[in-house]
């Protein structure tokens, strides 16, 4: 005998897993902006159309004013078909009572409403009732995977790390496992707060890791990615810091800086590329452009940062080296 | 072209020269030193306004050929010395970034 089948799908138990560790994340992130839309004054046919063609199972319907006034599904076009409606306009036969999410209603919300209604897909409505996206599970997915191209902690793991404070500086953030701080294959102390000083341990860091043969391409990004890092410890943390590097089986290089200073009090918003908490002196020294952990997420194939208040900042990133050995024509200036 | 074609064709002064035969073969504007870092190509000339000796970690991270200091700024000491350590190669003009970058293109640079 087959077993029957599960009452729950595949989707639906990775989004509950995953809904742990974004449960915050805004409905404004998770929904497609591009959402297709039409006027009540079509008909159901064009709705149908619309529908075969895009792929879709589900239009919201709006004024001219973007407002949403109605919806029209799947489930309303095959009532149409059977009954031969067809072809007369869509505001007669829309859903008009659509069940609507706000832009900053969280994750949590919105998969409940998920599970309440059983709808595939919610609109995204702003207090004026103007339509701003749509969200079906699959952009939930999405938003939440284009949210782990940046692995960002904010999870039960970073909470449990946070109580025993030490614990937290003892394991890898991307692995989970014991950082083993004496097995570094280079190791810099970030021991100055004077700005004037940055880009030291970088350079020391860039002369280790031609040392070693790595490409110049891959020199270049992960001395980028390590100087940006070095920056914020010197001119954020007030204390100082570490970095480690790690050269696995010569295909993955790992860089991991901490630091036990202020740490950073929304990591959201200092991913946002221009924002900055920098102080006006070291601005005029063209630091504080607001762009120094996009760069580091640009350099690196993973990157992970983990923070507290008053605890300090870790900052992980993994290298992938796909080069190999470096080329001989490297100029020996 | 070379960091010495810089001085000799578009009249750049040269402040810190430490590996003239160096090759220049494109360019970047840029006073935000994230930016730079994030933008700058291999190789290029830097045109900025800022003079501090963080410049030199940036050119070196980057391998920018040569920095080009603009609107008559002077660097400061601690830079020159920075730089005569590190092998990053200075030069300085009165010109703003623009013109210098014009100056680049009559002289036939192709960045």
């Amino acid at each position: 005998m087959m077993q029957p089948t599960t009452d729950k799908s595949s989707i639906d138990s990775l989004l509950e897993k995953l809904g742990e560790y974004f449960a915050d994340m805004p409905a404004s992130e998770l929904m497609n902006p591009n959402v297709l839309t039409m006027s009540k004054d079509r008909t159901l046919w064009h709705t149908k159309e619309l529908m075969r063609i895009r792929k879709i199972s589900g239009v919201p319907i709006v004024d001219q004013k973007r407002r949403l006034i109605g919806l029209v599904s799947i489930e309303d076009i095959i009532v149409a078909l059977e009954n031969e409606l067809i072809g007369e306009r869509i505001e007669k036969h829309m859903t008009r009572r659509v069940v609507t999410v706000a832009p900053d209603e969280t994750l949590t919300s919105v998969v409940a409403k998920f599970n309440r209604y059983r709808f595939g897909r919610f609109p995204v409505v702003n207090s004026e009732g103007t339509l701003l996206g749509i969200i079906t599970k699959k952009d939930i997915i999405g938003a939440i995977l284009e949210r782990f191209r940046l692995m960002y902690v904010h999870d039960e793991r970073r909470k449990s790390a946070l109580e025993g404070t030490t614990e937290w500086f003892e394991k890898s953030l991307i692995s989970g496992d014991y950082v083993e701080k004496d097995s570094a294959n280079f190791a810099f102390n970030i021991d100055y707060t004077d700005v004037d000083m940055v880009g030291i341990g970088a350079a020391e860091l860039k002369k280790f890791l031609i040392a070693r043969g790595l490409d110049e391409q891959s020199v270049r990004r992960i001395s980028i990615a390590t100087y940006e890092a070095e920056v914020n410890v010197v001119i954020h943390s007030g204390s100082e810091g570490t970095i480690y590097c790690w050269m696995e089986n010569g295909k993955t290089v790992k860089v991991r800086v901490e630091d036990t200073g202020k740490g950073i009090e929304n990591i959201e918003q200092a991913l946002k590329e221009g924002y900055s908490t920098a102080s006006d002196h070291v601005r005029e020294l063209g630091f504080g452009a607001g762009m120094g952990l996009s760069n580091m997420r640009r350099c690196s194939d993973k990157m992970m940062v983990m923070s507290e208040v008053g605890k300090g900042v870790v900052v992980e990133m993994i290298f992938e080296i796909s080069g190999g050995k470096k080329d001989d024509s490297e100029r020996s200036n | 072209m070379t960091v010495s074609d810089l001085t000799d064709k578009c009249g750049f002064t040269l402040v810190a020269g430490n590996s003239l035969e160096a090759e220049v073969n494109s360019g970047y504007v840029g006073d935000l030193l994230s930016d730079v870092m994030g933008n700058a190509p291999s190789n290029c000339v830097w045109m900025t306004v800022q003079s501090h000796q963080n410049i030199i970690a940036v050119a070196s991270i980057v391998n920018a050929s040569v920095i080009l200091l603009c609107n008559g700024r002077s660097f400061e000491d601690e830079t020159l010395e920075k730089a005569k350590s590190t092998g990053v190669n200075l030069m300085k003009t009165p010109l703003s970034s623009f013109e210098a970058c014009m100056k680049l293109f009559e002289a036939g640079f192709k960045g």
